[in-house]
């Protein structure tokens, strides 16, 4: 042992008496302090430090937190000291019985593991939900077509496949008895025996390691198993165990939310389970944990469970539709309103039309008189190119078309216009007495005409024809009232008249034109109707024969008398009655033979 | 309410199933069907004042290729032990087959159904079987799942010694 000088003291009584070496007690001692002096000093030293030192159990316990704080709070030499004895301590404790430290470590454990688990997973599955998107709107694609096709709502459709998962029931197992501590079920779910399922579970559960990890170490777990559509997960822990009874395919969500209330039920009622004799009370409020756990999810939850590409797609399908419908919707209008517009207009008659996908075919009967059906179309605004047709000649008794007919065999002057009522052509305005005669003569009448009445066209004559028929229908002769005599001044007149009709009758017949002179009569109004006529045909006549006695043949007169049907008309009604006292006279001129009037 | 799980443990072709279904269906079949492993069935039953959901567990009987599997036992809150009256041997491996029992769920109370008391010209028990029982901590009860007589007793008695435990 080394010698540590400095910090012994020197014992002074002995060293005073170091010098008594003669007496032999006191030699003796001086010999035993040369020898053993050194020891005998630390030896003391010692005994005093212990004496210092001495603490019980007790006052140890009440120092060693304080101490164990101070040497801490100094530097790491505490926890390196430890550490050995520590890790065989927790050693021990694990070969012992591992249980203890997996029971104590579980509530810590599962969410540790998780979360390592969960950012490692992350990548794969975005990857996986892209893949998984792409295919369901591939299916929502399909359900929708399904829908249409067999006339069944798509939301039922959409259940019957989209349904991902539903958990149905949950149920909370005490570990050991097997035995049901809380139960629920989702809503619309038919409850199952749970308590039996709950034992049947526990029995699988336990037949299934016994099978499988006979003589292992490790303990095997059965955490999942099917029944029919349905699937069972079953989460353990060291108390209890948590099954999910689930419809369609759960993802691993639902066992992590098995595997987090698991853990809390742990963590909140570790003595409750510990403790469990069969009365299930005291679990009635892990319920509301339980019911956490009852999912439904149907594929079309997902908010993204359609792309961008397929809502693309969606959106240009319906485009598509809408404008193809359109398009049909108005090609429809357009056929309708072409076929209106041909069955409408005269002289065409539809027989069958037909409209094809790009081209239109029409057939029927068409007038040649009527309208071109192609330029009807063309003014619609419609394709003539992709329109088809095949008409066959008919003729119409439409009377525009008559008309029409008319207008072309007959040709007649810009100054005549033709009018069909029934089956007479009335022909108005003023033409040439050839063209007249020429009219009245023609041959074939056009179909639909058997009548032809001009008398509503003048002449047009030359004009020294027109000057001297203007000289006789200028005269008139007066009577007086009640009279038919003929006085000197109407004998004059009469004499003017015979020689200007004389002289128009001479040129006429140079020219092939036969001239007759109307005489007509009229009375004032005073008077039977009766009376009147009579008289103006007496007037008539009168003047007829004075004219015959100077040189115009009968034939080339017609004496009428026609009262007052047709009067002369003055802005003086003095005068009006005056002038229709009279005469008057009027000049045909027709072209060859006498004109009758009409051509039957 | 208090649930209970009750093992029926016995050697093979005892009558377990046959106590379990008249207890819990009052039916009785002559037929013999083997269980294969375990069948749970349910049955709630009132004593003392105590609603009792007693989850009985027919597990399938031991013979000499096959054990009753302690697995199953664990958690028991009683064990139903059936004894084949026509046959000593049932009888005299009950005993080893309760100290396997008792090692893997401890001190639980038990009954002792001497089944099949129907047979009483081959009944084979004497007094001193029953002496013997008593001797191991059993209580014993005779009883017959054909007539029905001393079934409901067993269970019910069971279910009251499992509330008082």
């Amino acid at each position: 042992m080394p010698e540590d000088g400095g910090k012994v003291d020197p014992l002074p009584e002995e060293s005073d008496t170091a010098p008594d070496v003669k007496q032999g007690p006191s030699g003796l001692t001086e010999l035993r302090r040369l020898l053993v002096g050194q020891e005998r000093r630390r030896l003391e030293e010692l005994e005093r430090r212990l004496d210092e030192l001495s603490l019980t159990p007790a006052e140890l316990a009440d120092k060693l937190p304080d101490a164990v704080a101070l040497r801490t709070a100094r530097d790491k030499q505490l926890a390196r000291s430890l550490a050995p004895t520590l890790q065989d301590a927790f050693s021990e404790s694990v070969r012992r019985n591992p249980q203890n430290i997996a029971h104590a470590i579980f509530p810590i454990l599962g969410p540790a593991i998780r979360k390592a688990i969960g950012e490692t997973m992350a990548g794969i599955v975005n990857t996986i939900n892209r893949a998984i998107e792409h295919s369901l709107s591939l299916k929502g694609l399909k359900w929708r077509i399904e829908a249409w096709r067999t006339g069944v709502p798509f939301a039922q459709i959409v259940v019957k496949y989209a349904l991902v998962y539903r958990v149905e029931q949950v149920l909370l197992i005490h570990a050991e008895t097997g035995l049901l501590l809380a139960e629920v079920t989702a809503e619309g779910i038919p409850a199952q025996d749970a308590d039996l399922i709950s034992s049947m579970m526990t029995a699988i559960r336990d037949f299934v390691q016994d099978s499988f990890d006979a003589g292992s170490e490790e303990e095997g777990d059965l955490r999942t198993f099917e029944v029919g559509e349905r699937t069972v997960l079953v989460e353990q822990g060291p108390q209890a165990h948590i099954a999910a009874v689930v419809s369609g395919q759960p993802p691993g969500s639902v066992l992590e939310q098995l595997q987090a209330t698991l853990e809390t039920i742990h963590l909140h009622f570790t003595n409750p389970l510990v403790d469990f004799d069969g009365d299930a009370a005291p679990f009635e409020s892990t319920r509301s944990l339980l019911q956490e756990c009852l999912q439904t999810v149907v594929a079309t939850d997902r908010p993204t469970s359609l792309g961008l590409a397929p809502r693309i797609a969606w959106v240009v399908t319906i485009l598509v539709i809408v404008v193809l419908t359109t398009l049909a919707l108005r090609s429809a209008q357009r056929w309708r309103a072409a076929l209106t517009v041909l069955e409408n207009e005269p002289g065409i008659v539809l027989i069958e039309p037909e409209r094809g996908w790009r081209t239109w075919r029409l057939s029927g009967l068409l007038d040649p008189a009527a309208a071109e059906p192609m330029r009807l179309l063309a003014r619609m605004g419609l394709d003539t190119t992709r329109i088809e047709a095949r008409w066959r000649p008919y003729v119409s008794f439409e009377p525009s078309l008559v008309l029409a007919r008319a207008n072309r065999m007959l040709d007649p002057p810009a100054s005549v216009a033709l009018g069909l009522r029934g089956d007479t052509l009335y022909a108005g305005g003023s033409a040439t007495p050839e063209w007249i005669a020429g009219l009245v003569r023609s041959g074939p009448l056009p179909p639909g005409v058997t009548t032809v009445d001009v008398s509503g066209v003048t002449e047009i004559l030359p004009p020294e024809l027109a000057e001297l028929k203007d000289e006789v229908e200028q005269h008139r002769i007066q009577f007086a009232i009640g009279s038919v005599t003929l006085d000197a001044t109407a004998r004059g007149v009469l004499d003017e008249v015979a020689t200007a009709f004389q002289r128009l009758r001479g040129i006429a017949e140079e020219r092939n034109y036969a001239a007759a002179l109307n005489i007509v009569g009229r009375t004032d109004t005073t008077g039977s109707n009766e009376t009147n006529r009579l008289l103006s045909q007496q007037r008539a006549d009168g003047v007829s024969s004075i004219l015959a006695g100077r040189g115009i043949p009968g034939a080339a007169m017609n004496a009428v008398g026609i009262g007052t049907s047709d009067p002369l008309s003055s802005t003086a009604a003095t005068d009006q009655a005056r002038i229709n006292r009279s005469v008057s006279f009027l000049v045909r001129v027709t072209f060859g033979t006498d004109r009758g009037g009409t051509q039957e | 309410m208090i649930q209970k799980k009750i093992c029926m443990v016995g050697m093979f072709a005892t009558g377990k199933t046959s106590l379990v279904q008249k207890f819990v269906y009052s039916k009785f079949s002559e037929k013999y069907h083997s269980t294969v492993g375990v069948k749970i069935d349910r049955k709630q039953v009132e004593v003392e004042g105590t609603t009792v959901n007693l989850l009985l567990w027919d597990l399938a009987g031991k013979d000499e290729f096959q054990d009753v599997p302690a697995s199953y036992l664990r958690g028991s809150g009683g064990l139903f032990y059936v004894v084949d009256g026509t046959r000593r041997e049932t009888l005299e491996q009950l005993y080893a087959l309760h100290e396997m029992a008792h090692e893997t769920v401890g001190d639980v109370p038990t009954t002792v159904a001497l089944n099949k008391k129907d047979l009483t010209d081959q009944w084979l028990l004497r007094t001193d079987d029953y002496d013997t029982l008593s001797d191991h901590g059993l209580h014993a009860l005779g009883t017959s799942a054909k007539t029905g007589e001393g079934v409901e007793e067993a269970f019910l008695w069971l279910a009251a010694a499992t509330i008082k435990s």
